[in-house]
């Protein structure tokens, strides 16, 4: 009798062993003499970042038994080609994660990898998923790339691959060597947090050199220093791949899980409040004197609960996510401490970014105000601050949240309106110790009378611009709806906010503001 | 010994300076005030050192990210 048996048919042990086989030289990522030097220098692979960040057994992954398509000879020698992809859960929350994996090829860029994280993405997007980016990359994978066919086959396939339409929320971490696509989802996303050490550029300092001659080592080319001070592609800048994935998770526990919901609410920890007795004490006697708005804003906001974003990039103004009463807030507040609150282009462009991310996730946003006006001069208009001002006038007035400022202490010209005056707020509070006018007193007296503190009469003009500066003209116009005792701004936003709860659409805006690009 | 440079932080005229050569500060400490918008500003050193040169005197105009002083740290 002819068997019909196929030649291919293999028995279920062999099958599972097999499986085993693949499955463990996946799990093994690449070299493990390059593991072992990682792991002597405290950084995590990728897959102990996954584990790290995820909640135990959370991980399902997607292609684990994916490999170089491009490349026959690299099959191999690529597990899971370099990208590992999955959904896993954070304090029971879905997410979807892409870990890129240097160990392998670099996590060098090629066709297998693309449609994973096309994948991932396409599934984070339609089902509201968090995405996260644990990025280092080399780039490009050569010579996959090189060529026409490289290109044409290898690049521009997928027409959303660098869309940003805000569906769900983006973090990235950016935690070694960070070329190319890896730095493309850095920039897209809405908080990247970079492990010192890191660096994050367009192409590596090689191709740099060969390019333009500039030598350049890879820490001034895109150093944690850069990025976190300069360009402010670093939200948060920390010593280890740990911290890293710990901002990660905070960042996102502020956040809905995508557009269409709420954010979640916590329980206000007790002790939240207690300092708001001596607030008042925070705010110097003197005019002309700075302070720390960090520390009212602490007072202020549930205890423990400020998480500052880009601290050392456009100082003048602090940019944190917070809660009050549990609930998610924005906070924009002028910082007097840096450059006395003047706004210069990186606040601008600070702020407008941040009312972009938190009109895009539904979180309300809270202005304190003390500010004497935009920076002005040459240095302020070559780094075009006119359009920065306005760019951010158009994000604040097409915002949809709720928005409430409150004046501490200045509030000049058209940084009055950028703050959120008149109706710039669904309301405007103000501090007894508010002043508000187009200009200092000291500059409005020469500008309208002519005179400097030295002629006569000086002192009588600028005792009356001083007194028409407070807070009670606006109060009586209703510009300022409400004049608060310092010691009675938390419950005043606590209140307020909920007054202003988008109730009508069960705290859901509009998102006007979803596809504003992402790095400015 | 190391040196490091303290610079202005924003543009403005030098109001006070309130440290003297031979001075030690802490990081964190107060060097001088620079005056801008109306606003007294001041200019932090962001190490400790013995201040060994000021590069700017009382009155002066200076720029952002201008050097105002030298530090032996």
């Amino acid at each position: 009798m002819t068997s019909t048996r196929s030649p291919h048919t293999v028995s279920v042990d062999t099958a599972l062993a097999e499986y085993e086989t693949r499955r463990r030289r996946a799990l093994a990522m690449g070299d493990a003499a390059k593991l072992a030097r990682r792991s002597e220098a405290g950084i995590l692979n990728a897959r102990e970042r996954i584990a790290y960040l995820c909640d135990d057994g959370s991980f399902v992954e997607s292609g684990l038994f994916g490999t170089s398509a491009s490349n026959p000879d690299d099959r191999d020698k690529t597990p899971a080609d370099g990208k590992i992809a999955g959904f896993g859960r954070i304090d029971g929350r879905d997410l979807a994660i892409a870990a890129n994996d240097f160990t392998v090829m670099g996590a060098s860029s090629s066709a297998t990898n693309g449609r994973k994280l096309g994948h991932l993405k396409r599934v984070a997007t339609a089902r509201g998923l968090p995405m996260v980016f644990l990025g280092e990359s080399s780039g490009a994978r050569m010579p996959d790339h090189m060529g026409a066919r490289g290109m044409a086959t290898l690049l521009g396939n997928d027409p959303t691959q660098y869309q940003r339409m805000r569906e769900t929320p983006w973090a990235s971490a950016t935690l070694g060597m960070s070329f190319g696509s890896s730095t493309w989802y850095a920039v897209l996303s809405d908080f990247n947090v970079m492990r010192k050490g890191a660096v994050l550029a367009v192409s590596s300092p090689l191709l740099a050199s060969l390019a333009i001659r500039e030598d350049v080592d890879a820490e001034q080319l895109g150093g944690a220093s850069l990025h976190g001070e300069v360009t402010g592609f670093a939200d948060l800048v920390v010593d280890t791949d740990e911290q890293a994935l710990d901002a990660i998770r905070r960042f996102l526990d502020y956040l809905p899980s995508h557009c269409m919901e709420a954010p979640p609410r916590r329980l206000a920890p007790a002790g939240s409040g207690d300092d708001m007795a001596s607030i008042a004490s925070l705010l110097p006697a003197s005019r002309t004197q700075v302070y720390d708005v960090r520390r009212i804003v602490r007072a202020i906001v549930d205890r423990d609960s400020l998480f500052e974003l880009k601290a050392r990039f456009g100082k003048a103004i602090v940019t944190a996510l917070a809660r009050l009463d549990g609930r998610t807030v924005g906070i924009i507040a002028s910082n007097p401490l840096v450059k006395g609150g003047a706004i210069d282009a990186d606040a601008c462009d600070k702020v407008t970014s941040f009312i972009v991310l938190c009109d895009s996730f539904n979180v309300p946003l809270v202005m304190l105000v003390d500010t004497p006006g935009f920076a002005i001069g040459t240095d302020a208009e070559r780094k075009r601050v006119p359009g920065k001002i306005m760019n951010w006038m158009n994000a604040l007035q097409l915002v949809t949240v709720p928005k409430i400022s409150i004046i501490l202490r200045k509030t000049y010209g058209q940084a009055y309106l950028n703050m959120g005056g008149g109706r710039n707020s669904d309301e405007v509070a103000a501090w007894p110790t508010a002043e508000i006018s187009f200009m200092d007193p000291q500059f409005g007296v020469r500008v309208v009378h002519g005179k400097t503190p030295n002629d006569e009469g000086f002192d009588e003009l600028f005792a009356r611009m001083d007194r028409d500066s407070a807070v009670w003209d606006a109060a009586s116009a209703y510009a300022v709806q409400s004049v608060i005792r310092p010691q009675d701004t938390r419950d005043y936003l606590i209140r307020t906010l909920d007054v202003h709860r988008m109730r009508m659409t069960n705290g859901i805006g509009q998102h006007l503001l979803r596809a504003w690009p992402t790095s400015y | 010994m190391a040196t490091c440079e303290v610079k202005a932080d924003v543009t403005g005229s030098v109001w006070k300076i309130v440290t003297a050569i031979g001075q030690k500060v802490d990081a964190g400490d107060t060097i001088m005030i620079v005056e801008s918008m109306k606003m007294e500003i001041p200019v932090i050193a962001e190490e400790g050192g013995t201040i060994r040169e000021f590069r700017i005197a009382e009155g002066d105009s200076v720029a952002e990210g201008q050097t105002v002083a030298i530090l032996e740290t």
